[in-house]
């Protein structure tokens, strides 16, 4: 067969695996999650509150679940979602950087307000140790990981005050 | 032609129509209306289809099924949800199935063409497949997606016609496609099946109607299973609008088989041919999908007929 290339449709063709956007029980720490905009605060639980891991079942956009990939994402890095159209370090939301464990696609995603934010420090920490050929990635993907000078910053951004 | 004519022996026919348990059969003498000896119709339990060869007694009535090349069968829809179904037969001793679909009004629903394409490997019939009202979508962005997607499934191995009964466009390919062979037509209501032939047969004047212009569906003009033979050769065989399309006898252990571009990849898996494709580490179909040799949509399909048939 020769080798396509499948581009985004304008509407999908399937309605995929609705019962894949419920309560879920985390692969990675076997714990239960709750789905529900209100534990979450957000529309789109998207990664484990407790071990902050995801896994890849997006594809071209958040919830086609068309990836057969379904690899474990773990958390590399935060970084902050400008107003404009870049991540870049010096306003915005606080987001977490995912990179797929099969194969190397990355995701940003919305922290929520159930996450655990001593794990989101840890990981804020570990991205200080990335190695380099992830920073390249990173880079390539135009996103700037938040550095040690950030860090009170982000602790702010967990935990408030000024 | 008359029922009440005698006939001295017993004759062939092919079934060319269904209707409330009234088959016309064409043989050699002509059109004849008949219906079914009791007792075949206790030993089938009356499930014949259009395409059946079969033979008349004397009195004009089907005493016999001749055995059948293949057919196309779907599951019964349910009353409600949980409710016992059962197989019904769409037509028998076909050469090619026909998933015929709008590229507007209604928009595609390209699962359910994935499920006409399995049906059609599972009874291992070629499929051809036809996209109608093309110059609905002609130049616009839904006209791209839709060519695409015509590639997609020409580099599986299925012929894709883009055709227009209205500027006449791929309907000579299409005549082509059909010519010498016995095909059967099926899709959603409104996607053109009947405007398809009457424009390969502008004699036979078949009863058509336009989609509904607020919500793009079809208004079930064609309410029985009707075999056409075409004057260039070859038969068509034209269905009512199709709402769903379950897969009958069907195994899902069976299915990834019946998606071409996946056969090559199976037995490939860590499990081998226990491998369901789904979630287990070292799958080589799930492996085919990430490199861009399957279609993502064609192997969301594959998931979505193996948990919901």
């Amino acid at each position: 067969m020769t080798n396509i290339t499948f581009a985004q449709r304008t509407y999908t063709r399937s309605k995929g695996q609705q019962n894949t956007f419920g309560d879920f029980t985390c692969v990675h720490c076997g714990r239960l999650v709750q789905a529900h905009e209100l534990f979450s605060g957000v529309r789109n639980r998207n990664h484990c509150p407790h071990c902050l891991s995801s896994r890849h079942l997006d594809l071209y956009a958040a919830g086609d679940r068309l990836a057969a990939c379904k690899g474990r994402m773990q958390p590399a890095a935060l970084t902050l979602k400008h107003d404009g159209n870049k991540y870049r370090c010096d306003s915005g939301e606080l987001m977490l950087v995912h990179i797929c464990d099969d194969c190397g696609k990355l995701s940003i995603n919305r922290i929520a307000a159930d996450d655990d934010n001593e794990r989101l420090l840890q990981v804020f920490y570990a991205s200080q140790q990335l190695d380099s050929a992830t920073c390249a990635v990173l880079a390539r993907a135009g996103i700037t990981p938040l550095d040690a000078r950030q860090r009170e910053l982000v602790q702010r951004r967990l935990w408030g005050g000024k | 032609m008359s029922n009440t004519k005698t006939i001295s022996t017993e004759q062939r026919g092919v079934i060319i129509q269904k209707n409330n348990g009234i088959f016309t059969v064409l043989t050699e003498t002509g059109k004849r209306n008949c219906s079914l000896l009791p007792s075949l119709r206790r030993k089938s339990g009356g499930d014949l289809a259009v395409g059946d060869a079969v033979t008349l007694d004397a009195a004009g009535q089907i005493n016999a099924l001749l055995p059948r090349r293949n057919w196309i069968s779907r599951r019964a829809a349910a009353p409600m949800p949980g409710a016992h179904t059962h197989e019904q037969l769409i037509a028998a001793n076909i050469d090619q199935v026909v998933p015929v679909f709008a590229a507007a009004n209604p928009r595609p629903a390209w699962h359910l063409l994935d499920r006409y394409l399995v049906s059609a490997e599972s009874a291992e019939i070629p499929a051809l497949v036809v996209i109608t009202k093309f110059d609905l979508a002609s130049g616009r962005p839904e006209g791209d997606e839709i060519e695409q997607v015509a590639a997609e499934y020409r580099a599986v191995g299925y012929p894709v016609l883009l055709t227009s009964t209205l500027d006449g466009s791929g309907l000579e390919a299409f005549r082509a496609a059909l010519h010498g062979k016995r095909s059967l037509l099926v899709g959603k209501s409104g996607v053109g099946k009947t405007s398809l032939l009457n424009a390969l047969e502008p004699g036979l004047g078949l009863r058509v109607q336009a989609a509904n212009a607020v919500t793009g569906k079809g208004r079930h003009t064609t309410t029985a299973s009707t075999l056409f033979p075409l004057a260039a050769g070859g038969a068509v065989i034209d269905t009512p609008g199709i709402r769903e399309f379950g897969l009958w006898d069907v195994d899902s252990a069976d299915l990834a088989w019946f998606f071409p571009e996946m056969r090559p990849h199976l037995g490939r898996c860590r499990f081998g041919a226990g491998c369901r494709h789904a979630e287990e580490p070292g799958c080589a179909v799930r492996k085919a999908v990430t490199d861009g040799l399957v279609s993502p949509y064609r192997y969301q399909s594959y998931l979505k007929l193996r948990y919901d048939p």
